[in-house]
């Protein structure tokens, strides 16, 4: 009789001889099972099996593993994904669900506070800083100027004020650095030179823009183009800082070679030859201003200047010896008051300038030369016309390429020329920058000075020697020896004139 | 006892049975805590003729955790100048972290760290120091 061939049974982890648990790597064999009894499961489609408590206690592990996590239910072998049964029902899913949605809640409101507090601070700033750049207009323009192109009133200002004014304490404190000299302040004077005066229903000038305005039909008499020459004095702020760059360098020359005179070398802000500052070292805990230093080294002599005008201690150390070393390691110390010296210095320039303006206002009513100079009218100066664009009558049509002709001419008018309103005004701007400048000649002047008594103090510096009273004379090795220890003790004691003659007077 | 004393007396016997493949020895395995073990690269390789040791550091969860590798530096050895491995011992290595699963041991990470030094074609010129706070890669 044939014997029927059984249908093949896939096999299960249960009918394996030897169990080996990939995981403890224990091992069971069929006829010789644990008691109690083990699960043992086979999890995935390669050769590895576990027991079910060793495999459930690694996927629990790897699952509050961040790193693990996604390895959890992956065989790490044959990488098939573990199926899990569990009871699941479906109030835990809710409170899983509710449980996630809560922590992504709470992450929004994290980064919501954190860019809120962020943004209310930096809007706080931004107020600081406005209100500061309207007082520095205010200061540096005058109280005139001001009112045209401001007043107290921010619902006043032009939309630009609110970028520009915010700006200014920044760029006075970056042009104290290297960095930035004055470039920060070109835009600035840029627009407002050539910006329409502000119009409020009682500015200062009020009845002034009234009669401006009904005068706008008519040709101003005996001028024949209603702008101002580009050559004029004052200059507008927008040639002044075409030419400050100019005006600074060849100062900065002509410092240097007074430096050079008076202290026998050069200082190491001079042109160029100053290296990147590699380091900054904050030493905001060290005490007081320190004394200036000044070495007098063996190869160069090397003078610390005192940067920038307000006196601000940054201290720039730099190496005797090769240019390279000197270029290679400077380092810029700041401590808490050279940061407060530089800063609070920075954020003075529009009060130092309108002193000094105002004070050479005071000075000019003695002398014709500087009312000249700093253009200070005896008399009000006419209203100023208002702008015209274009050659001819209004109304008349001129040609596209005209247009922008005198379009361009108007522009390069208003820019080198300013606008007759600017012109008109009292040009309080102009002898508040002289000011400035001579301040900081002034200043550096000073500063030189200060450099300089230093040095001398230095030089001059002797050691006061005194006499060996009081020290046992048999200690000391003297050239003539003494006659009598004891009395030679005693006349030393004495003091020099009763010293025997014989013993050198010291 | 804990779970890492039973696997690790199971791994110590399998080492004490079946040896060790070329170029690992087990230096110590005095405790259930610390073992040390010696790598070589063989064959026409950067690291040829030189001689390192593993240091092995397991907690009571081995090997649900995994254990804490890394070169040993002192007097009689040196760390390998290898891109994933820092001067100061540390080794980078997904298996050591993210990648470790139960079905490695002491012994397949010994040979994971031997391919990783023979696989590495050029020698970096200096050792990476160890920077603090460096992530895993």
């Amino acid at each position: 009789m044939a014997t029927v061939a059984q249908p093949q049974r896939v096999p299960t982890v249960d009918d394996l001889r030897v169990k080996l648990c990939y995981i403890c790597r224990e091992e069971e064999r069929f006829d010789n099972p644990e008691d109690p009894p083990r699960a043992w499961t086979h999890p995935c489609s390669c050769t590895l099996v576990a027991h079910e408590s060793c495999l459930l206690q690694w996927i629990k592990a790897a699952q509050q593993d961040p790193g693990k996590a996604n390895n959890a239910l992956k065989c790490p072998q044959c990488g098939a994904t573990y199926e899990l049964e569990s009871e699941n029902p479906r109030i835990l899913r809710f409170l899983n669900a509710f449980n996630d949605a809560l922590s992504t809640a709470g992450k929004v409101v994290t980064v919501v506070g954190i860019v809120s507090l962020a943004t209310s601070f930096g809007f706080t700033i931004y107020v600081v800083a406005t209100s500061y750049g309207a007082f520095a207009v205010k200061e540096f323009l005058g109280e005139e100027m001001y009112n045209l192109l401001l007043t107290d009133e921010p619902s006043n200002w032009p939309w630009h004020a609110f970028i520009h004014l915010p700006i200014i304490p920044f760029s006075l404190i970056l042009s104290r650095t290297r960095l930035f000299d004055s470039f920060p302040l070109v835009p600035l004077f840029l627009t407002w030179s050539s910006s329409p005066p502000v119009r409020t229903s009682s500015s200062s000038i009020a009845s002034p823009s009234s009669r401006w305005r009904s005068s706008s039909s008519a040709w101003p008499q005996g001028s024949s183009s209603p702008f101002t020459s580009p050559i004029a004095w004052p200059p507008t702020p927008f040639m002044a800082m075409v030419f400050l760059p100019f005006i600074r360098i060849a100062y900065r020359r002509l410092f240097n070679t007074l430096t050079k005179y008076v202290m026998g070398t050069l200082p190491e802000s001079a042109g160029g030859a100053a290296g990147p500052i590699r380091r900054v070292v904050l030493a905001l805990g060290e005490e007081g201003p320190g004394p200036l230093r000044v070495h007098i080294g063996a190869n160069i002599q090397q003078v610390n200047p005192q940067d920038a005008e307000g006196g601000a201690q940054a201290q720039q150390q730099g190496n005797e010896g090769d240019d390279n070393v000197a270029a290679a390691e400077r380092t810029l110390r700041v401590t808490t008051s050279s940061l407060g010296r530089f800063i609070g210095g920075a954020l003075l320039i529009p009060t130092i300038s309108a002193r000094m303006g105002s004070l050479l206002y005071r000075l000019s009513k003695h002398s014709s030369w500087l009312r000249a100079f700093l253009a200070i009218r005896d008399h009000p100066a006419p209203p100023a016309p208002a702008i015209r664009l274009y050659d001819g009558p209004p109304g008349s049509n001129a040609g596209l390429l005209k247009q922008v002709g005198s379009g361009m001419v108007a522009g390069l008018h208003i820019m080198a020329g300013g606008t007759p309103t600017w012109n008109a005004a009292d040009p309080v701007w102009w002898r508040n920058a002289v000011g400035l400048g001579l301040f900081v000649v002034a200043k550096d002047c000073v500063r030189l000075l200060h450099l300089y008594l230093t040095k001398r103090e230095l030089e001059s510096r002797k050691v006061k020697s005194r006499s060996f009273a009081g020290v046992d004379i048999r200690e000391l090795d003297l050239i003539d020896q003494p006659l009598h220890p004891e009395t030679a003790g005693a006349g030393a004691g004495q003091g020099a004139p009763s010293v025997p003659a014989d013993v050198p007077a010291v | 006892m804990a779970v890492s004393t039973r696997r690790l007396q199971k791994e110590l016997a399998d080492i004490k049975r079946d040896g060790t493949p070329v170029g690992i020895t087990l230096l110590s395995a005095e405790d259930f805590a610390t073992w040390y073990l010696s790598v070589e690269v063989l064959g026409n390789t950067v690291y040829e003729g030189e001689k390192f040791a593993l240091k092995f550091r397991f907690d009571g969860q081995y090997p649900i955790s995994a254990p804490a590798v890394q070169f040993v530096v002192d007097d009689t050895y040196q760390a390998p100048v290898h891109p994933h491995v820092y001067s100061n011992g540390h080794i980078c290595a997904s298996i050591l972290g993210s990648e470790w699963s139960p079905v490695l041991s002491v012994v397949s990470v010994c040979v994971t760290i031997q391919s990783m030094l023979a696989s590495c074609k050029v020698r970096p010129a200096i050792p990476y120091p160890r920077v603090r706070g460096r992530s895993e890669h």
